[in-house]
């Protein structure tokens, strides 16, 4: 599903973030990428999302060489994959469940349809309860929440998430890894860049381990 | 519901909303609009209603024949039997003696009649003809004027043709006007959309992030800038009503004490509609220019 073929990335001030990756992720696959902090995790999942295009290589996803997608084609990329970004990036302005039927708002899903939509996955998530409180009244680990319901509403077939539990207490990372598991047996590839050790070794999956924008790959 | 129109309708709703949760600068914005735009409007309406009592004032032209000194009684008979052909309405002749008389009563000339040793007057025929257009003028003036016993002619049309050609240079600067006024109007609108684009720059990235193509950020800028549009048109509106009521009053006045029955003529429902028409385009022409300009600020060059 997802092809890294020699792919470097150099960061306009002359920073090589990714140098020479070579990787292939299947279909349905759970995926952790670990390493220490600089090591390009988060270039790597940006140059899935074509959020930032290599310098050298091919990234492909689905068949498509995203580092080439046209900026009119970039929209409908990004359409398919879920995003929970390690900062939230919630808008404040707006109830939980409005940020929830964002997506589906965009790729013109009909208002009651996308209501009922985001209702079952702030279900999922456990915050229907909170769908109509403004995300700033909510904890960092309902914000996380949040998010990731988000990222799954429109039911995308890849997920990538950015260190999605680098700032939560145990408990409530160790609730977010098991909701990852379940979308992971439900068929969702899924990308999840991590800092917490155990939650790997409680879920199993692959890993990718970053060092320096190399990937020295760690199997299980 | 097609797709397409839900978006229509989902950015329609956005572009109130953002206008109602910042009521004072929408209300500043449209207050400027209308503002600038009632300067051309106004200048609109002057002129319509001047062009109305240029039109009803008797601008009928006249041609003045005056006679040779020496002219025969056969000549003179013959101009007569001439001006009683059908292109003629009617004729008035003047004696030397009646010319003289209309001189001498004109205020300060009658000391200037009175010193004269003789009557230095013609006798005349002001003619009036039936077909005023200049074309049909031309010519006959010109037929008139080489008749025999004629000493000379005067086209007497100079007047209405003068209030014409005035009316007509204040068209053209209407029209100039609010060309001029459609940049302002879009430079206003520009301004107001850019301070909108970057108040949600946040929301414009990360509905980027998940996919929103350029046309769903753009959408809801672009009825805000024709909504804003069609706010500044009825402010201008508003402003003209009201500079209407305030001299309907005074010109009328005016109008009676020159015996007249004339009123101030309100303008009609279309050209109410051209000024929201031409607002709401102008105004989301320069939302479009802004949000272009200024998207491509927030987001890079991505
Ligand atoms: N936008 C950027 N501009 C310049 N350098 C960047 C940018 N983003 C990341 N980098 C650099 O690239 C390297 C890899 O960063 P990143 O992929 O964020 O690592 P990680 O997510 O593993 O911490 C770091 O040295 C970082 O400083
Ligand atoms: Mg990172």
């Amino acid at each position: 599903m997802i092809s890294f073929s020699q792919v470097s990335k150099r960061y306009p001030g002359g920073h090589e973030a990714l140098t020479g990756v070579d990787i292939a992720i299947a279909q349905g696959e759970l995926i952790f990428l670990t390493g220490h902090s600089g090591a390009g995790k988060s270039t790597f999942l940006k140059l899935i999302a074509a959020i930032e295009r290599p310098t050298r290589g091919v990234v492909s996803v689905s068949g498509q060489n995203v580092g080439r997608l046209s900026r009119r084609a970039v929209p409908y990329l990004r359409r398919n994959i879920g995003l929970v970004f390690q900062d939230h990036k919630l808008l404040f302005d707006r109830s939980a469940i409005e940020n929830v039927v964002l997506p589906l708002d965009i790729a013109g899903v009909e208002r009651r349809e996308s209501m009922k939509r985001a209702r079952a996955v702030l279900d999922k998530v456990g915050l229907l309860a909170r769908e109509k409180a403004n995300p700033v009244s909510l904890s960092g680990g309902e914000q996380q929440r949040l998010c990731i319901a988000r990222a799954l509403v429109a039911r995308p077939a890849l997920l990538l998430a950015d260190e999605p539990t680098g700032n939560l207490d145990a408990g409530y990372a160790a609730d977010i890894m098991t909701m990852f598991r379940d979308f992971h047996q439900v068929g969702t590839t899924l990308v999840i860049s991590t800092h917490d050790d155990r939650a790997i070794a409680a879920l199993g999956g692959r890993i990718l381990h970053f060092d320096h924008g190399h990937i020295a790959e760690v199997n299980p | 519901m097609t797709g397409w129109l839900r978006h229509q309708k989902r950015a329609f709703i956005v572009a109130l909303r953002h206008l109602s949760t910042q009521p004072l600068s929408t209300l500043l914005t449209a207050l400027a609009m209308g503002v600038a735009l009632s300067l051309p409007a106004g200048l609109y309406l002057a002129l319509d209603n001047l062009g109305r009592l240029a039109g009803e004032l008797p601008a009928r032209p006249e041609i003045s024949i005056y006679l040779a000194a020496d002219a025969s009684a056969a000549q003179k008979a013959a101009l007569a039997e001439r001006l009683k052909k059908p292109d003629i309405e009617g004729a008035r002749f003047v004696t030397r003696d009646q010319a003289l008389a209309a001189l001498a009563s004109e205020q300060g000339l009658a000391d200037l009649a009175a010193g004269l040793a003789e009557n230095p007057l013609p006798d005349a025929w002001i003619v009036r003809p039936r077909d005023a257009t200049r074309d049909a003028l031309i010519p006959l003036h010109d037929e008139l004027a080489v008749l025999p016993g004629v000493a000379e002619t005067q086209l007497d049309s100079a007047w209405a043709e003068r209030l014409q050609a005035l009316l007509a240079i204040g068209r053209t600067g209407v029209w100039l006007l609010a060309a001029l006024f459609a940049v302002a109007l879009a430079a206003i609108s520009s301004n107001a959309i850019r301070a909108q684009v970057l108040a949600r720059r946040d929301e414009i990235l990360v509905s980027r992030l998940i996919g929103a193509t350029d046309r769903y950020v753009r959408r809801p800028f672009l009825y805000l800038g024709a909504v804003q549009g069609l706010l500044g048109g009825f402010a201008a509106a508003t402003v003209l009503a009201g500079a209407g009521a305030i001299l309907r009053g005074p010109i009328e006045q005016l109008a009676t004490l020159y015996g007249s029955a004339w009123r101030l003529h309100p303008p009609a429902a279309p050209e109410i509609l051209a000024l929201f028409v031409f607002t709401a385009l102008f105004s989301w022409l320069g939302a479009w220019g802004s949000v272009m300009r200024t998207l491509r600020r927030v987001e890079g060059p991505g």
